[in-house]
């Protein structure tokens, strides 16, 4: 970089090169005069090409604040409905076959995309683990048939129109594979805070507090 | 609205939670659908000044829907397919429990049945030795062919002492005699027929003196919204226990109609129709079928419905 802002435009190879390799010296004894950056970078310079650095644009940009290590998650506004458009909408998607039940999730985040209808967000609940117990033919005891374990992803939508809302139904049930269980509910924030684990220990330390 | 001068009649929408599962074939063959809906409706009406009524007389139709209750057949290249990426599949696919279970009692067995075999050095294994895997796989295989799955095309016995009325059997009986079976998809009353695809309703109306094919329809009433008027519309069809859920409270789509220039008036131009969707939900009990009443599929609509209304129509009904 600083070599080409020193040296001057000339035609010929050679002398250009000569010009290079003094312009290189007065370089080198004052690295932070001519470029700051330059000396901070722990790299190794090629510096016997004029287009040295050329693509550099990182030093452009504005210095970022550097990232903390885990934000808390923050609850997304909750949209109240108008008279036009239906406000927050959890479409729940729950099932005992993971890959129909991601795929069908999937397709519905893809289709309100494609539709203009903006999801606000799209997360997984917890599984759900279901032993099914069959009574032994001789004897009392249960012992284990089948282990079942249920899926749910959630998409959530910000604003439904009115309008978009019976097409947006009337594909996704027809396009509803065997297994899978559709539902579409209301958002609220118990519905955000179930999201959460409890802390009992916290929860005690609270109710001592108060107490 | 189309007319102006209407009241003003602002319309909260309702809260509504629906829940549709494809988990488990009822009886009916219905998809289980349950909905909790609330619906909120205020009328504000303007006080005071006189309106003009429109020329145009509206009406609201439902467009009933049974959804398919089972998945259609693969085309050929789906097949394919399906077999390649199973293939595929299988060929990068790691061992699971089962199988790694299966070639150590194997090997174990081999290894009993050599001639220097010593149980001591074998490890005790406990319940593994008494109930192999192999014994598993067969219990299960039992179960599995005890197992027998419905029928993908419902046969329709009809038989002659019932009038009319079919005796709908899932499995056949072995004396019925032959000509007197029919197979379900051709019979266009019954809502068992062609599992695979989504059907529509259509019902024979008088309309202005002659009875056409059409989505049920009903006229609008003064103080209930569209979507009133188009539940009123299924509630008065002959068919009892046809209960629906409605989706939403826009119409899907819209027909005019205006009528032949000599029938037009000042205060009588034509009527619009607004068509509102809904999906059979499960339940009700099956009714007689009616002549007047057909589930149709949309490749059928064309034959029952006339062109310029076929036209609006074809442009909602989804047959994906």
């Amino acid at each position: 970089m600083s070599i080409i802002m020193c040296c001057p435009p000339v035609s010929k190879v050679t002398r250009q090169a000569f010009v290079l390799q003094r312009a290189l010296a007065s370089c080198r004894a004052t690295p932070s005069l001519q470029h700051p950056a330059c000396a901070s970078v722990n790299e190794r310079q090629y510096r016997t090409m004029p287009t040295h650095g050329i693509g550099r644009w990182r030093h452009l940009l504005p210095k970022e604040a550097p990232k903390k290590k885990k934000d808390k998650l923050q609850m997304k506004e909750i949209l109240a409905e108008t008279d036009t458009a239906y406000g927050s909408l959890n479409v729940t998607v729950s099932g005992y076959d993971m890959t129909l039940v991601e795929h069908y999730s999937q397709y519905i985040h893809n289709l309100c995309n494609r539709l203009g209808i903006k999801v606000a967000d799209s997360y997984i609940l917890p599984t759900k683990t279901t032993e099914v117990m069959l009574m032994q033919e001789q004897g009392t005891k249960m012992f284990v048939d089948a282990v079942l374990k249920t899926h749910e992803r959630v998409v959530q939508l910000s604003s439904l129109e009115a309008a978009a809302c019976p097409v947006l139904l009337d594909v996704l049930l027809q396009n509803q594979p065997e297994g899978v269980e559709l539902s579409v509910s209301e958002h609220t924030e118990a519905h955000f805070q179930a999201r959460f684990k409890g802390r009992p220990e916290l929860e005690g330390l609270i109710a001592q507090l108060t107490y | 609205m189309s007319a102006p001068g209407r009241r003003m009649a602002s319309v909260t929408l309702s809260h509504f939670r629906s829940c549709f599962s494809r988990t488990a074939v009822g009886s009916a063959g219905f998809r289980h659908l349950s909905s909790t809906s609330v619906c909120r409706v205020t009328l504000q009406t303007k006080s005071g000044t006189e309106k003009p009524s429109s020329p145009w007389t509206l009406m609201a139709a439902v467009c009933l829907q049974r959804l398919p209750v089972i998945s259609a057949d693969c085309s050929p290249i789906e097949q394919q397919f399906r077999q390649m990426m199973q293939r595929m599949e299988l060929e990068k696919s790691l061992l699971s429990d089962h199988e790694l279970r299966l070639l150590e009692d194997s090997e174990r067995i081999s290894r009993k049945q050599a001639d220097d075999y010593d149980s001591d050095e074998e490890e005790n294994r406990g319940d593994q030795e008494i109930v192999l895997a192999q014994d598993l796989e067969d219990s299960w295989e039992q179960k599995l062919q005890k197992f027998q799955p419905g029928l993908r095309v419902n046969v329709c016995v009809k038989s002659s002492r019932h009038s009319g009325e079919g005796v709908r059997a899932r499995s056949v009986p072995a004396d019925a005699p032959l000509s007197c079976l029919a197979d379900a998809d051709e019979d266009l009353t019954s809502l068992e027929r062609c599992l695979a695809d989504p059907l529509v309703l259509v019902a024979e109306q008088q309309v202005g003196g002659d009875k056409l094919w059409l989505l049920p329809q009903t006229r609008w009433q003064e103080g209930e919204t569209l979507r009133q008027t188009a539940e009123r519309a299924l509630a008065s069809l002959p068919a009892a226990g046809l209960k629906a859920t409605f989706l939403g409270n826009a119409p899907c789509g819209v027909y005019k109609y205006k009528l032949p220039k000599a029938a037009r008036t000042e205060s009588a131009v034509g009527t619009k129709v607004f068509f509102f969707k809904a999906i059979l939900s499960d339940g009700g009990a099956p009714a007689a079928p009616s002549a007047s009443l057909l589930w149709a599929k949309k490749s059928e609509l064309q034959r029952y419905l006339k062109p310029a209304y076929m036209m609006k129509v074809e442009r909602f009904v989804l047959a994906l």
